[in-house]
């Protein structure tokens, strides 16, 4: 193969991913795989004119497709997801790297990415806090939850840290969304563009509402607005607040202060009604202008499959491998957030649920509407009901509804 | 830089015109018509550069600006679409309003501050005292703006300095998480460009009392005049070139301000804190809508200039 097969990642990913690698060209000696990074924004922010240059890395990793898939910068992978058997593993992994020949609707159509695994969300919780306001076990439904947050308030304690200045508070709107729809189907359709998907709907308003109640009720920090996804992890591991609702990606970092916090899943909101959580693969694309493509398709095969490569995935990027329902997961050290959040996936695979973030459903939904309008929610500037359309026309005015 | 660029060529053109103003009006003597040919060469290799990196890069922007295009595939041509939304979408529009509000914070307050301070200093010795004040108001210019913001928000929070400095005297019912307040968030931002702009202000402003012809204090003086009539008679009109630079520089650090709301804000919460120089960025490489940032820049550009060129006008010495 002539020249090295170039794979740009984020910087985090890069001692995960030099790990995948040396295991690949240990497994494949003719094999030559370079990894470079950028920061995480500037790789999100930038993907598009980096694929569009002469010399574009073979596999990129990529947040989101926006116009990658209309523009053709980016390889349709239904072929090589036929010669590994791909089609034969558990489809809901795949669903959100799907995309429809219009370019835009996704969880139909053509798979475009794929990676070693997952990020979770639900919420981390500082076990001696939790045991100081009585928790014993997760709270099993959203009304055992607010029990929680009420107990920890009357106690004088922060009930949940997060960080509402780039989008932390999205995560509480959306489960409270979803518990509230019973289902996590009309969520799932509208992240996906499916035509005819609305989100200004009764079970938002009443999400909203819950939110709002929440912050009124003291239950979300005064600042809560200006605390960034930096701080907030800081924050909660120096002890302020019972609560964090966030992603697996923070579970290595917390397991460093030796088993202090645990992790479940965010509550249905009736006990015994689904569980549900968001998720996103840390995905790898294959530049359209790759000189590798069938190199670099292996290499994608080799990081979902291979025992070691699943190993590192848990142990080194936080993450939670999928593949074939066959494979081995890995083990992991009991008691710890890592274990939990490994354990609350394997849960999710198996009952449908695992949904997409709302910030997926369009490039900069995220930062123009779902921000925006969450911070005027919780400083009590707009209705309930005024979020819920604010979320629908901020999405029909990118998609040019 | 740009306020330099804009107000150094007037100058200059001012003193190029004036000896043809005397000479015949017909014909150029040869001498003069050498001179501006070599004038040209001269400036030769700036105004290429101008050119390829100034002027040509903004007729493609208003290019981009009427078409419907992400950076990458096709464009659709949409005519002066984008520009209505540039003033009806109340996201866009409000943005531009709070630009202007930014004024008074970078400019407004510095340059009134900035002549109290100079006229203060001026009468200090360039002793270690004044040197020493002179070189804690530049430190703001100096350092990154992304740095001096990111410390600013440390401030801002809700256990940082500022609020601790309040509770510490007794003004514990005043501390809130300032960048979080729905009111108080652009106030908030705009002190963190007054803190920029004020050294910057004062340094120039500083330099342009020392060229004030000393008797004319003393003219005033013996005339009796007190620290304020010397203030508004002499040293103002002396300084009007410096008031005209400082306005000039700290409008457009406003109206197209990005780094210090992008860190400390990012244009929240909600869009209280929203500038078009963020917005331009997030349409450009979040929502890939290439063409209505352009339409939004070349906006920005036309008010940047609508404010500056009468501020030119009114600075001119008469």
């Amino acid at each position: 193969m002539s020249g090295p097969l170039r794979i740009l990642v984020s910087t985090p990913d890069v001692p995960l991913y030099e790990a995948l690698a040396e295991e690949f060209e240990a497994e494949h000696p003719d094999a030559d795989v370079t990894i470079d990074s950028e920061d995480f924004s500037t790789l999100i922010t930038n993907a598009p004119r980096i694929l569009s240059t002469s010399n574009p890395p073979d596999l990129i990793k990529l947040a989101s497709f926006g116009n990658l898939v209309k523009d053709e910068m980016i390889i349709g992978l239904d072929g090589y997801a036929d010669a590994y058997g791909w089609d034969d593993w558990p489809q809901s992994q795949f669903l959100s790297a799907r995309v429809a020949a219009d370019g835009q609707t996704r969880g139909t159509g053509s798979l475009y990415a794929v990676g070693p695994g997952f990020g979770l969300t639900g919420v981390y919780y500082n076990k001696s806090l939790a045991g100081e306001i009585g928790m014993t076990d997760p709270p099993e439904s959203v009304s055992e939850f607010e029990d929680l947050l009420d107990r920890a308030r009357e106690k004088g304690l922060l009930p949940v840290m997060v960080n509402g200045k780039d989008g932390g508070t999205a995560f509480l709107l959306q489960n409270l969304q979803m518990g509230h729809a019973g289902t996590s189907e009309p969520m799932q359709a509208w992240t996906f563009n499916q035509p005819g998907a609305d989100i200004d709907t009764e079970p938002t308003v009443r999400a909203a509402a819950d939110l709002q109640a929440w912050g009124a009720d003291g239950y979300l920090p005064d600042d809560v607005n200006s605390i960034d996804q930096s701080a907030a992890p800081i924050r909660f591991e120096e002890g302020e607040g019972v609560f964090f609702p966030s992603g697996n990606w923070h579970a290595p970092g917390l397991d460093e202060s030796s088993g202090a916090f645990g992790f479940f899943l965010f509550p249905p909101m009736e006990e015994g009604g689904p569980y549900s959580a968001m998720t996103a693969g840390s995905n790898l694309a294959i530049s359209a202008r790759s000189e590798h493509p069938h190199e670099a398709a292996a290499f994608l095969d080799f990081v979902q499959t291979d025992a070691t490569a699943r190993e590192l995935t848990v142990r080194l990027g936080g993450l939670i491998p999928a593949g074939p329902e066959s494979a081995p997961m890995p083990t992991t050290e009991r008691g710890s957030a890592v274990s939990d959040t490994v354990a609350a996936f394997q849960h999710l695979v198996a009952s449908d649920g695992l949904v997409d973030f709302m910030a997926n459903a369009t490039a900069s939904i995220q930062v123009s509407t779902i921000v925006p309008s969450i911070q005027s929610l919780l400083g009590g500037q707009i209705t309930p009901e005024e979020l819920a359309s604010q979320l629908e026309d901020g999405y029909e005015r990118e998609l040019g509804r | 830089m740009s306020a330099n660029s804009a107000v150094e060529p007037g100058r200059a053109v001012r003193e190029r015109i004036s000896p043809p103003t005397r000479a015949p009006k017909k014909r150029l003597p040869p001498k003069i018509a050498g001179r501006s040919m070599v004038g040209l060469v001269w400036a030769g290799p700036a105004l290429v550069a101008y050119a390829v990196f100034v002027v040509y890069p903004f007729t493609q922007t208003v290019r981009y600006s009427l078409y419907d295009w992400d950076g990458f595939g096709s464009a659709r041509f949409v005519g002066i679409e984008n520009y209505r939304r540039v003033l009806t979408d109340p996201q866009l529009a409000g943005s531009i309003g709070h630009a202007f509000v930014l004024i008074v914070f970078f400019t407004v307050i510095p340059v009134g501050v900035g002549l109290l301070c100079a006229a203060a200093l001026s009468r200090v010795d360039r002793g270690p005292v004044g040197g020493l004040a002179r070189a804690v108001l530049i430190v703001p210019q100096i350092l990154p703006l992304v740095g001096a913001a990111i410390a600013w928000t440390w401030a801002y929070s809700s256990e940082g300095a500022i609020n601790q400095l309040l509770r510490a005297v007794g003004l514990g019912g005043l501390a809130r998480p300032w960048l979080a307040d729905f009111d108080l968030a652009l106030p908030a931002v705009g002190l963190i460009g007054t803190w920029v702009s004020l050294g910057f202000c004062t340094v120039l402003l500083l330099s342009g009392v020392g060229r004030i012809d000393k008797s004319l204090f003393e003219a005033a003086r013996l005339d009796g005049a007190g620290h304020f009539r010397e203030l508004t008679t002499v040293l103002i009109p002396g300084v009007r070139r410096e008031i005209t630079v400082c306005v000039t520089v700290t409008v457009i650090a406003a109206l197209a301000s990005f780094d210090i709301v992008y860190v400390s804000t990012g244009g929240g919460p909600g869009t209280e804190t929203m500038v078009p120089g963020v917005e331009i960025y997030r349409l450009t490489f979040l929502s890939q809508q290439v063409g209505q940032a352009s339409a939004l820049g070349v906006a920005l550009t036309v008010l940047v200039l609508a404010v500056v060129l009468p501020l030119q006008w009114l600075g001119r010495e008469r």
